[in-house]
């Protein structure tokens, strides 16, 4: 099972799949760890297929995306994802698109949690970041360009 | 040695905003060394969960296109008094955890 490969060196992660409520589970999130498939994407469909099982995201205006237009840092872009409009919001991703491994990080919420994410991804150039968000078992997205001066990758 | 995290959070009306900085270099391994023309080894967080009062809230997955010394912040249905607890690993198997007690 391609399972078992995830497996290793992580005990700790076992746990995991418990909190995840039970109804909604997708395989995609009982595989708690590292989504490898998911991250070594070099496409955005192919990295949302191998995270939610599709690649068809409906833009919405719930997902409020945050990034500013001109980064002059690419390495330090600060990006935040607020999809707490929503209810029922299961995992958040960020994508940048032409990164060579576009996905940057997947969030997968319990209900304890808020679908609210804020972080700083690495952008090699100019380009646009995708917020995926997941809420009632559909998928809804944002978009944003973002102007990078200075590259991030490979500096 | 064990990742360092510095952690704040506070609770308003049942929602807690959790904040925290990691130290890590976030070395995505594609880097590449000028001198030996060979890449810096992969070296990133991959896994971080965030948990209240024990029960896991957030399980993020990360890649090395997150930026070295890593900023998070997240929102919890949680309350002044409840303890948050962030555990995360890397690619190496390097991990940290910090916990806090929300106000």
């Amino acid at each position: 099972m391609k399972r078992r490969s995830f497996l290793k060196g992580t005990l700790a992660t076992g746990a995991a799949a418990v909190a995840v409520n039970a109804g909604l589970l997708t395989p995609s999130t009982v595989l708690a760890d590292w989504n490898k498939a998911a991250f070594a994407a070099k496409k955005t469909d192919d990295a949302l297929n191998s995270v939610y099982g599709s690649a068809s995201a409906t833009a919405s205006g719930d997902v409020k995306l945050k990034a500013p237009a001109i980064a002059e840092n690419g390495a330090v872009t600060p990006v935040t994802v607020d999809a707490s409009g929503m209810s029922g919001v299961e995992s958040i991703s960020i994508m940048a698109s032409k990164n060579p491994m576009p996905l940057v990080c997947t969030y997968d919420f319990a209900s304890s949690a808020i679908g609210y994410v804020s972080t700083r991804i690495k952008m090699g150039e100019t380009m646009n970041v995708i917020a995926v968000v997941k809420a009632g078992g559909k998928l809804f997205k944002a978009e944003q360009e973002v102007k990078v001066t200075i590259g991030g990758c490979g500096g | 040695m064990s990742i360092k995290i510095r952690m704040r959070g506070k609770s308003k009306g049942g929602v807690a905003e959790v904040k925290a900085l990691i130290k890590h270099p976030m070395e995505s391994g594609a880097r590449m060394n000028k001198k030996t023309g060979k890449p810096y080894p992969a070296k990133f967080i991959d896994t971080v969960k965030v948990l209240v009062n024990g029960t896991e809230a957030v399980n993020a997955q990360w890649s090395g296109a997150v930026s070295a010394n890593p900023y998070m912040a997240v929102q919890l249905k949680a309350n002044a008094g409840d303890e948050v607890k962030i555990v995360l690993t890397d690619n190496t198997g390097e991990a940290g955890e910090e916990t806090l007690k929300l106000k």
